[in-house]
């Protein structure tokens, strides 16, 4: 069902966790399995991405899924972010998992996709204010 | 990994040493066929006679010939559905069962809606029981067969079937029950308890693979399913496959003459297991019914965790646990049984399904509340979910 490397992966993951001083926050879900991700971002002055890191209320695909992309995410520019595809992740794992759990890269590219608006929205918020202030 | 404990013996258990012992001699040795004249074959035949005693007499059928051996549960669940049903058409086409069945029952049963049969899924409350107004309720002129399982596979709730099947005979339907998860863990008697056709398999109760029967009171009438011989008195063609039959009546017998030391040791099983794992673990949920349920099935959830992941970091470590029936787990849906029962998605979403078996020591079950409380741990350590309290 699920290769070893795949299983190696899960059982530790590199990403997992929470991110301090994460700027950017994605959540997404499936409903029909019930699957609930977080993927958080930290994005430095120059619109890249320094950090990634994920939580996941998911099976071994989604949390592989979410480790996969949270690798591919470090170094990207927010641009190159938006730009990752479910099918971008599911080239790393697409024959070591159950086809019906492509779901999982559905799901991360949601969150991904969220993280990066998150961000701006942030971005955006601080701005205001800075103007306010000045 | 070294240690290894497997608790997923409602999936299927492994071959005792007495079973094996009473099939070995028919691979070899008694290799007739059990329908040939000569000697060979009569002695294949003496077999196969003592078998169907012995399943007979487990379930107190009134005649052994009233057993038809068949390739497993599934097979004589397909049958019973369809053959009942077809046999009975000239009276009506509408059957019913629980939304709770094995998928031999319920994909069965959609095959028959497709020939233009109507079926009635009758609902369970949160225990896993079936609700019997709402099954007096679907009772139709035109209703032949009712199946309802005897014990649930995914959370151990036995059914009230002397009642159902009461009510089933004051309408004059045909009742079937699915014991698969039943024999050896509950009494069955088909007489005392009005069950017109029964299903059973060998290896949940340390018998062989591929192998079980359906019970068919004499009386009953049924289309066959496989033609193609007057193997089991021309109701079930393809040789008999003597080494799994022998295996299967000596598995049925030892099951019922066990069966109180047995439940005893499951019971203490799974109290202690249970006792432990709330000890140590918080925020978890035992599913099914509190007490008519079965002593070998543990169906718990626990909190924020996902079941597939638990199911595989204790794997990793050697532990062997189910999540829905063993058939539908390479699905990524939920179990039909708990979201039948209207449990919360999230309970649903994170139980697992413990089944105990008669080799498991108290040291076995010390090592898989060690395991279980660190998958747990590490998993709720990155769960998207939270719960505000928790401790």
């Amino acid at each position: 069902m699920y290769s070893k490397e795949i299983l190696e992966r899960f059982k530790s993951p590199k990403f997992a966790g929470g991110l301090r001083g994460a700027n950017g926050t994605g959540k997404s879900s499936d409903d029909k399995c019930g699957d609930i991700i977080k993927i958080y971002i930290l994005v430095d002055e120059d619109g890249v991405i320094d950090s990634a890191k994920f939580k996941a209320y998911g099976g071994v695909s989604t949390i592989v899924a979410c480790d996969v992309a949270c690798e591919m995410l470090i170094g990207m520019s927010l641009e190159e972010a938006l730009g990752l595809t479910s099918h971008d992740i599911l080239e790393h794992i697409e024959n070591d998992i159950p086809q019906n759990r492509y779901y999982s890269a559905v799901i991360v590219e949601e969150a991904i996709n969220n993280a990066v608006e998150d961000y701006y929205k942030r971005k955006e918020r601080e701005e205001k204010k800075a103007l306010k202030e000045m | 990994m070294n240690k290894r404990v497997y608790l997923d013996n409602a999936a299927t258990t492994y071959v005792s040493s007495e079973v094996l012992a009473e099939m070995l001699p028919c691979f070899n040795a008694i290799y007739g066929n059990s329908n040939s004249l000569h000697s060979y074959g009569r002695e294949a035949s003496a077999i196969v006679d003592r078998a169907r005693d012995r399943v007979a007499h487990a379930i107190n059928a009134a005649k052994s010939n009233e057993i038809y051996f068949t390739s497993g549960g599934t097979e004589a669940d397909n049958w019973a559905i369809k053959g009942i049903a077809h046999a009975y058409s000239n009276k009506g086409k509408h059957i019913i069962t629980s939304a709770i069945e094995h998928h031999a029952v319920l994909d069965a049963c959609h095959q028959l809606e497709e020939e233009g049969y109507e079926v009635t899924y009758i609902p369970v409350d949160k225990t896993g029981l079936v609700d019997l107004t709402e099954l007096l309720r679907a009772i139709r002129k035109d209703t032949t067969l009712i199946s309802i399982m005897a014990v649930n596979n995914e959370v151990g709730t036995i059914q009230n079937i002397k009642a159902i099947a009461k009510i089933a005979h004051d309408y004059g339907i045909i009742f079937h029950t699915d014991a698969v998860q039943a024999i050896g863990a509950i009494k069955l008697d088909v007489q005392d308890m009005e069950i017109d056709a029964l299903t059973l398999s060998a290896h949940k109760i340390y018998g062989p693979k591929g192998v079980g029967c359906l019970y068919l009171k004499n009386g009953i009438r049924i289309e066959n399913l496989i033609s193609g011989g007057n193997q089991e008195r021309g109701k079930r063609g393809g040789t008999v496959d003597v080494p799994a039959v022998a295996g299967f009546g000596k598995a049925v017998e030892i099951a019922v003459r066990d069966m109180t030391i047995n439940q005893q040791k499951l019971r203490s099983e799974r109290d202690y297991l249970l006792k432990n794992i709330q000890e140590k673990i918080d925020y978890v949920t035992v599913n099914g019914h509190p007490h008519q349920k079965i002593n070998g099935i543990l169906n718990i959830s626990f909190d924020m965790v996902d079941n597939e992941s638990l199911l595989m970091l204790l794997d990793m470590e050697g532990v062997a646990v189910s999540i829905g029936s063993a058939c539908t787990s390479n699905s990524a849906e939920p179990s039909h049984v708990l979201k039948a029962m209207k449990l919360d998605d999230d309970i649903v979403k994170s139980s697992i399904r413990i089944s105990f078996g008669k080799n498991t020591s108290r040291s076995d079950l010390d090592y898989v509340v060690e395991v279980l409380e660190k998958a747990v741990s590490q998993l709720r350590s990155i769960s998207a979910v939270t719960k505000a309290g928790r401790k």
